[in-house]
């Protein structure tokens, strides 16, 4: 029955194991701590979730394309810290200078890119040095301070950052950027060609290229976006919370590409699912925020953390194994 | 009728000749089996006319009209399909997708590369090319490559260069590392290809396959074409010593006094 063939096919499918996991990190974190479910605490997650959601995305998408970016957190920190220091100047208003800001960040990832593509040297070598340009060239250029972020009220603040009420929950527009960003990842990668040439390209390039798909290009535009994506977050992190510290992000690209592999996506190129991504950006979001409140000291959290990421990626080899063996 | 010919073909790499001159013709619905040892010149040749790097010198005509190949892209559009074992599939793609690779079906076409694929065409088409192959019953559109046998995945790379009309089907190795069963599987696979009116160029280290399934078999050594006969008119024997060059002649009256 091809019914039951679909369902047990979706059960043993890697985000369906996360969306599991995930339900019950939710409920143990909720019976632990009655205000894990506070409107208030559900909030201060949602505020979080976009920033590091946002570049999940393109970062699932690079993966499958066989790549990936250690850069992103330092484009985060860099992307913002550049649009203030222009505002600051007096020269440009803050449209140009977010303008000017994502152009930088199409910049990063096109050097990513060509660089990976062209010459041929691992992405991992490549966007490891350009993590070191990137942070370098933030420090240097703020001398290491802090700048206060633009914070006049208007409508790219709104447009980044604002927030509003629904009953007792505070958002962030940035929601509905993630939710935006995701609904059209999704369409992208399952349902439109190119999702189709980045999954040939990811799993066996010399089968694509030899079908006619321009494998660099696509690598190239994925590399792109990422940055782009990660100066975006930045650049809504930095309007939130009115600041924007040249040391912002440092750490989030192995989050980042935590995320995306607890929710299913092969590190190695080729299967990529953004639902997955969506579950394991809230898992590794709740479990952070969840293992604070039950009470777990601070400079232990990240035991925790990494221990959680262990047994789930464990937990997606063996469903895996099962799933060939029958 | 003739589909390939090729005149005089020369390429070097540096001070080495890797083809010193290569001349044949294929026919229209005919299996020409290429043989020699490493180095022979085999995979130069076959590089050359799928696509991978240009010639030096010599000439290349498809159903009598002269062509260049620059890249694969224009071995395709000139209907040559090279498969070669382990590059033609992406394993972590159905059938359905690696069967329209680059040639997807789509709905708003001026969305360029951002157009939804027609799911429902690319899984109808899909399945009823597998129908039309033959190997419909065992497997699924919807299926992973990954979860296929390499002879499975040999024929779904075969049914692709088909289902684009392919006048030329270039076989690498096509039985490399297969089971015995699966390599009689690829082999009569290929004598239905031909029967569909495609013609095959076969290179393969198996002699015996080449007696199984070609029309004619062109040996080459040292960059050079130096035998071309049909399969009627020799034996294994003749043929092994002409791969090796080694004088097997007394070797071979011997056996025939027998």
């Amino acid at each position: 029955m091809p019914g039951v063939k679909r369902r047990s096919s979706l059960i043993r499918s890697p985000q369906f194991s996360s969306l599991v996991i995930l339900v019950v990190l939710l409920a143990a974190f909720a019976i632990a701590d009655a205000n894990f479910l506070s409107p208030l605490n559900i909030s201060n997650m949602m505020a979080f979730l976009p920033e590091l959601g946002i570049i999940a995305l393109g970062m699932t998408l690079l993966l499958t394309g066989g790549e990936f970016d250690l850069s992103v957190g330092a484009v985060f920190g860099l992307a913002p810290v550049v649009v203030m220091l222009l505002v600051q100047s007096g020269q440009v208003d803050i449209g140009v200078a977010l303008l000017a800001g994502l152009l930088l960040c199409v910049a990063i990832g096109a050097i990513n890119g060509l660089i990976v593509t062209k010459i041929g040297i691992s992405s991992f070598l490549v966007t490891l040095s350009m993590l070191l340009v990137v942070r370098g060239a933030a420090l240097y250029i703020t001398q290491g301070f802090p700048l206060k972020s633009w914070d006049q009220p208007g409508f790219f603040v709104t447009l980044l950052a604002g927030s509003f009420n629904i009953g007792s929950f505070r958002f962030y527009t940035s929601l509905w950027w993630f939710v935006g960003l995701s609904l059209l990842a999704i369409y992208v990668l399952h349902y439109a060609k190119l999702g189709n040439w980045i999954s040939a390209v990811g799993s066996n390039r010399n089968a694509a290229v030899a079908r006619g798909v321009p494998a660099d290009a696509v690598k190239i535009w994925l590399f792109i976006l990422t940055s782009v994506l990660a100066g975006l977050a930045g650049m809504i992190s930095a309007f939130r919370i009115s600041a924007a510290s040249p040391v912002a992000g440092t750490g989030y690209e192995l989050e980042v590409i935590a995320m995306v592999v607890v929710g299913g996506t092969a590190l190695t190129g080729g299967r990529g699912t953004i639902l997955g991504t969506i579950v394991g950006a809230l898992m590794l979001r709740s479990i952070r925020n969840g293992i604070v409140l039950i009470g777990v000291p601070g400079l232990a959290y990240n035991i925790f953390v990494g221990v959680i990421i262990l047994a789930m990626l464990i937990l997606h080899a063996l469903l895996q194994k099962n799933a060939a063996r029958s | 009728m003739e589909v390939l010919r090729l005149q005089n073909l020369q390429k070097s790499f540096g001070s080495v000749r890797a083809l010193k001159s290569a001349s044949f013709t294929l026919n229209e619905g005919e299996v020409v089996a290429l043989l020699g040892d490493n180095g022979a010149g085999k995979s130069t040749l076959i590089k050359a006319i799928s696509g991978v790097f240009p010639v030096d010198r010599g000439e290349i005509y498809v159903r009598s009209q002269k062509v260049s190949i620059r890249s694969t892209r224009d071995a395709m559009d000139l209907g040559i399909e090279t498969i070669h074992q382990d590059t033609s599939l992406a394993p972590d793609l159905s059938i359905a997708r690696n069967l329209f690779l680059g040639r997807e079906p789509v709905n708003l076409k001026w969305l360029g590369v951002f157009a939804p694929l027609d799911l429902a065409k690319l899984r109808d088409a899909a399945s009823a090319l597998l129908k039309r192959v033959g190997i419909s019953k065992k497997l699924d559109a919807d299926a992973l490559v990954s979860t296929l046998s390499g002879g499975e995945r040999q024929s779904i790379a075969i049914s692709r260069a088909m289902q684009f009309a392919a006048k030329v089907i270039i076989l690498d190795e096509p039985t490399n590392n297969l089971g015995v069963e699966e390599t009689h599987g690829v082999l009569r696979f290929v004598k239905e290809v031909r029967a569909a009116g495609h013609s095959v160029l076969l290179i393969t280290h198996n002699i015996h396959h080449v007696f199984q399934v070609a029309d004619r078999i062109i040996v080459m050594r040292r960059g050079e074409i130096v035998a071309e006969q049909t399969v009627a008119d020799t034996d294994l024997l003749t043929v092994e010593s002409i791969i090796t060059g080694a004088d097997m002649s007394a070797l071979l009256k011997e056996t025939r006094a027998k």
